[in-house]
């Protein structure tokens, strides 16, 4: 324990804690803008300078771990003077123009110029450093709006380890954040995760804008625009509109939809049961055949990507099945459309609003498409959805909570209650159970391999076996960029052989994807805590797991479309292939 | 190092150890950005204080080149070197105190030109 004085205050604080917790525990608030706990704590910004008596400088506080008898200001007229003046220089080197920023209000960087009420004589605001737009399919940089905070570059290289982002600085004086110099995204080896999107205090990194797309199909009268919601977005979209992390907003979302204009509107859940029978099928497949195992998910397209980019050896691993929202496009394109709505596929718009920004990317995969047509053909965030809600002028917090109806949602609604879709593994083995012994799965007993279970945020390797129709399978729950690499680490060291693994690209699951609204009062692992509560608010933790193979809506599109799984039509329609890609990565 | 900013150490040493060294000051603003100049390739580009604050400085020293320079400019010039004593890392805080010292004993002669009556 060591004793400092704060602004006055004397505090006993433990050896080794920076100034900024130290701070923090007596509730004053250092502003920070480079600053993200245990992954970027390097001071660059200099915006959290404090001054320590003895000392000549200012230091950051950040990253100085306090000494014993240090005495410390936190807003001394020095301290807020050099505060004005690297906020004026930074804001000098911004283009401003919030009102079409695709940051729409979370922007921490105009947060803090408006804390501090900065004003600029010699140099106005507004001339950008660097004016180059750089296009990917999924995320976007916008060089001009860049702060050189490197927040992206750190969340890039130490949480998703994909190093795509780099601090570029060649003549010295002109520094600069990009992927490799003269590609677009799609030419390195991103994986469009987005946790740089997240992460960002400014505008520069942001989603590939499909907004227009989607405005532009509601308002075509040729066009039956349908939209299909992932599970987690009714636990998240909330927070865009002032509601508490953690509030469930489901009715109130299927009503703005509805609003919006779309003509149908259901959610992901029956795509999703019919990737979970098609993932069953095939691991019991390649089981008894002893075809390759481990049997890899394919819903992430980020941990497809990172297996394509970087572990090409893998790519016979990875379940052939579609990602649920992109069978469930195909489905409701060549199947629901036809028959039910008496259009041609190519007249219909799938529109899909996920919490990812990989997504996105997904869409623009050549292969994903039955006839010439696309499954998908559009991909919103949540941020989007929330920004289209409010340009068209929808009052959200009135909206009704009551569930609409819709002839889509009667169609490809779950007959049976369960839990959502958080638990793909789980959901899998438990159809695959289903398939072998005819009963139900024993709840699961995880081992965390990998992480922390508090920290989330970092990744987590969680394995476990359990035992169906007397073999043992090895499973393996892989979150995160790191976590991927690790556990391709040990996947080529051999040591343990595994039987099926789920691979997602963002730490913490969907619900920490790259298209969530962006929180930054809370710690990361505890938005996610409350997310997941969210979820079962819907869908009460007691209810069973998903069981794809009693739920009607299932058996109907079995008997009337997709015959059986891996029939001709399922393998049409419903499976993909995977390609090793080229990347460059300087 | 270049023979350049050995001159300009020569300089500093002069500057430093004779606080009368008077400059005129065309001579002083043509030594000051010659000195910045030769810092460039020190400037690790990271922290804010010095690799935008030094730009700037130099872009308010070019003011007085052209003669527009105003009260105000002297006054973010100071606000500018005296931020450079929040840098991250030596480089900064050299060029900041090293700039200091320079304001404390030429200030008259950046005043001269700006001053209102």
């Amino acid at each position: 324990m060591a004793s400092i004085t704060i602004n006055g205050t004397k505090v006993k604080v433990k050896n080794g804690t920076t100034i900024l917790n130290a701070a923090a525990s007596i509730g004053i608030k250092i502003p920070t803008l480079c600053f993200i706990e245990e992954i970027n704590e390097i001071g660059f910004c200099r915006i959290c300078v404090v001054e320590v008596e003895g000392e000549q400088d200012l230091v950051s506080s950040c990253n100085t771990p306090i000494k014993s008898g240090m005495v410390i200001e936190t807003d001394s007229k020095k301290v807020i003077k050099s505060r004005e003046n690297t906020l004026q220089l930074l804001a000098a080197n911004h283009r401003f123009d919030c009102w079409r920023c695709p940051k729409d209000g979370s922007c921490e960087f105009y947060d803090i110029l408006k804390e501090y009420d900065i004003l600029f004589e010699e140099f106005g605001p507004g001339i950008a450093r660097k004016d180059d737009l750089i296009y990917g399919t999924g995320i976007s940089q916008d060089l001009s709006k860049c702060i050189l905070c490197k927040r992206c570059v750190a969340v890039c290289n130490n949480v998703v380890t994909a190093k795509v982002l780099k601090f570029r600085d060649d003549d010295g004086m002109n520094p600069f954040v990009s992927p490799t110099v003269g590609l677009e995204f799609d030419q390195t080896g991103c994986i469009f995760c987005g946790q740089c999107v997240k992460v960002c205090p400014t505008g520069t990194l942001f989603e590939t804008d499909h907004i227009q797309m989607v405005e532009d199909m509601l308002k075509d009268e040729n066009k039956t625009v349908v939209v299909q919601i992932a599970p987690s977005i009714q636990a998240s979209i909330g927070e865009e509109f002032g509601f508490d992390v953690g509030t469930s907003t489901v009715g109130k979302l299927y009503n703005s939809l509805r609003l919006l204009g779309f003509n149908e509107f259901t959610d992901t859940s029956l795509g999703e049961d019919l990737v979970i029978l098609e993932e069953s099928v095939e691991l019991k497949n390649r089981i008894e055949e002893g075809k390759t195992l481990p049997l890899f998910t394919s819903s992430c397209p980020s941990a497809v990507r990172y297996a394509e980019l970087y572990q090409p050896e893998y790519l016979e691993n990875i379940s052939t099945s579609k990602s649920p929202h992109i069978l469930q496009g195909a489905v409701i394109k060549n199947y629901y459309a036809p028959k039910y709505l008496n259009k041609k596929p190519s007249e219909v718009f799938v529109v899909s609003v996920m919490p990812c920004t990989a997504k996105k990317y997904e869409i623009s995969r050549p292969e994903l498409e039955v006839d010439g047509v696309r499954d998908v053909d559009a991909v919103l965030t949540v941020r989007e959805l929330a920004k289209m809600i409010k340009r068209k002028g929808i009052n959200f917090k009135k909206l009704s909570d009551d569930l609409p109806g819709s002839n889509l949602i009667e169609f490809s609604k779950a007959t049976n209650e369960s839990k959502s879709c958080l638990n793909e593994t789980e959901s899998i083995l438990g159809a695959y159970s289903n398939l072998i012994d005819k009963k139900d799965l024993e709840t699961i007993k995880y081992k965390v391999t990998y992480g922390d279970t508090v920290k989330l945020s970092e990744g987590i390797i969680k394995e476990a076996t359990v035992i169906i129709g007397s073999k043992k399978l090895n499973i393996a729950i892989v979150h995160g960029g790191a976590a991927m690499k690790e556990m391709y680490h040990r996947l080529n060291n051999g040591k343990k052989i595994y039987h099926f693994i789920e691979f997602m690209g963002c730490p913490g699951g969907c619900l920490n994807g790259g298209g969530m609204p962006i929180e930054v009062d809370l710690p990361m692992h505890e938005v996610i805590k409350r997310r997941t509560i969210a979820m079962y608010v819907q869908n009460n933790e007691e209810l069973p797991l998903r069981k794809p193979h009693e739920n009607e809506a299932v058996l109907k599109t079995y008997e009337e479309f997709l015959k059986s799984p891996f029939s001709e039509e399922m393998l049409k329609y419903c499976h993909t292939h995977f390609t090793r890609k080229e990347y460059r990565n300087e | 190092m270049t023979t350049e900013s050995f001159e300009v150490n020569k300089l500093f040493e002069k500057w430093i150890q004779d606080g009368n060294t008077k400059l005129d000051e065309k001579d002083l603003v043509i030594q000051l950005k010659s000195y910045l100049e030769s810092q460039h390739p020190e400037i690790c580009g990271k922290c804010t204080p010095c690799r935008d604050g030094v730009v700037k400085i130099e872009k308010l020293l070019d003011k007085y080149v052209d003669g527009t320079a105003t009260l105000k400019t002297l006054t973010e010039l100071e606000e500018l070197t005296y931020n450079l004593r929040s840098s991250r890392c030596s480089v900064g805080l050299d060029i900041g105190k090293n700039m200091e010292v320079i304001l404390e004993n030429n200030y008259n002669v950046l005043y001269q030109p700006v001053k209102k009556y």
